[in-house]
């Protein structure tokens, strides 16, 4: 997840962009104990599991979703992605919105 | 076991029967025989006590001591209601007292780390490695020894480490016989432990693995005894497996093609083992080494070598990308229902009008 906070840094000034991190953690000491060691820059809130998976279809984690400025969910990365040039992955899939909405 | 069995289990056998589950972590299992003797006046301290240390385990202590187990919350107050039902039934039985001193202690703290690997587990593992030097090693000594680590502990571990030495010393027929044992372990071990995965998907990750190493396996004997039809077939099957992720496989099927003089797919290969990242599921050093010096080996451009590379390999990450545009999805968000740290409900309504990156995760 460190990664999302370096591609976060690109997109933070640009007020066409959020990023929003949804924990799953039954555990809030955990939860808290990971925050504080993250510094997440962005906004984190909490969500019950089950609930989470049968609403969005994934049951790996983590799991990324990408929607556009209509509230569709175009992209979805299911599970850790282990290939190093995966912040400009995400970047990409963010790119790829911004510019779909400008079309419209 | 049907019910009828079970039912006329005498309670020191389900004690007995409970304990070696749990020494082998066969949690499922251990908590079904424990939970019969605890029925039991005559043994129900025992397995009271018993049950609140597999809990104990569970709730606070599993994390990553399997690949992809992690702490089961639930269990914890579950620990401490059974250490004090041992309590209750024996209140001078010492071990228990010292169980629920432990799990309360560390329901107050503020961190608990994973049980430490056991060490008589870890003699076991190390014995079965020392024959991977011994080229004139004894075979049924080493078999001796793969069969008293499955008997010690019932993770798959010791089948995969043992068909790779079986292999390496050109015993195919024995080695893939192991691997392919060590999937069904592999099956037993994911069920028996289910829920220390907490979701599906990361015990379908389990099962897969299990089935790529295997399936590496059984490539990397056709490919020795240059079967290279099935080491192909074997290989594939692994890659598919693994989606391409597993660094091993992929200098498998570098040497595979090497084998058969197919220098370009050689070359996909190797590269491939080095865009896999250095953190979770990434090559290590050693392999990425070996992987650099076989693409140098066989670079005959004029440009710089390390200059080639870099281009291939950022090649490699727009073919990633385009990859990536099959994961269309096109659904509505549906309403999702989140709260913040502090407790309020957020809705993502507030977001409306921005692209959305939204990542769900979990501490753990």
């Amino acid at each position: 997840m460190p990664h999302l906070k370096t591609v976060y840094s690109k997109f933070q000034t640009d007020p066409g962009v959020a990023f929003l991190l949804v924990s799953i953690d039954d555990d809030a000491k955990r939860l808290q104990r990971y925050l504080d060691e993250m510094k997440f820059p962005f906004r984190v809130v909490r969500a019950s599991s089950a609930a989470m998976q049968r609403a969005m279809g994934f049951n790996d984690l983590p799991s990324t979703f990408y929607v556009d400025r209509d509230r569709i969910v175009r992209y979805q990365v299911l599970g850790f992605e282990s290939h190093g040039d995966s912040d400009a992955r995400v970047s990409w899939y963010i790119d790829q919105l911004k510019q779909q909405a400008k079309t419209h | 076991m049907t019910s009828a069995l079970v039912a006329q289990t005498p309670p020191k056998d389900a004690l007995a029967r409970g304990r070696k589950a749990w020494d082998q972590r066969l949690a499922q299992t251990a908590i079904a025989q424990l939970e019969i003797a605890a029925k039991d006046p005559a043994t129900a301290a025992e397995a009271h006590e018993l049950l609140g240390r597999v809990y104990t385990f569970k709730g606070w202590q599993q994390d990553n001591v399997m690949p992809g187990w992690h702490d089961e919350p639930a269990y914890r107050p579950k620990a401490i209601a059974e250490l004090k039902a041992s309590l209750a039934a024996d209140p001078s039985r010492a071990s228990a007292q010292e169980a629920l001193k432990t799990a309360e202690a560390f329901a107050a703290a503020p961190r608990v780390d994973p049980a430490a690997p056991r060490p008589e587990i870890r003699a076991l593992d190390q014995r079965i490695q020392s024959f991977a030097s011994e080229p004139k090693a004894d075979a049924d000594a080493f078999m001796a020894a793969v069969q008293e680590r499955i008997d010690a502990q019932a993770d798959p571990a010791p089948y995969f480490a043992a068909a790779q030495i079986l292999i390496e010393h050109g015993q195919y027929d024995r080695g893939v016989g192991l691997a392919r044992r060590g999937v069904e372990a592999a099956d037993r071990f994911v069920e028996q432990n289910l829920s220390a995965y907490q979701m599906s998907g990361k015990a379908e990750g389990s099962r897969a693995r299990a089935r790529t190493q295997a399936a590496d396996l059984e490539g990397q004997a056709a490919l020795l005894q240059k079967d290279y039809t099935k080491a192909a077939a074997k290989l594939e099957e692994a890659e598919r497996l693994s989606r391409g992720l597993d660094f091993n496989n992929q200098l498998h099927l570098a040497q595979l093609a090497e084998a058969q003089n197919a220098a370009e797919r050689a070359r996909a290969h190797y590269l491939n083992v080095l865009t896999l990242s250095g953190g979770f599921g990434g090559a290590p050093q050693p392999a990425r080494d070996r992987a650099k010096q076989a693409l140098q080996a066989g670079y005959d451009g004029s440009e710089p070598f390390d200059a080639w590379l870099e281009k291939q390999l950022a090649t490699k990450g727009e073919e990633r990308k385009s990859a990536a545009l099959k994961s269309l999805v096109d659904k509505k968000l549906p309403a999702l229902k989140l709260t913040t740290l502090d407790g309020r409900p957020f809705d993502t309504k507030s977001l409306q009008g921005k692209v959305l990156l939204l990542n769900f995760f979990a501490s753990w």
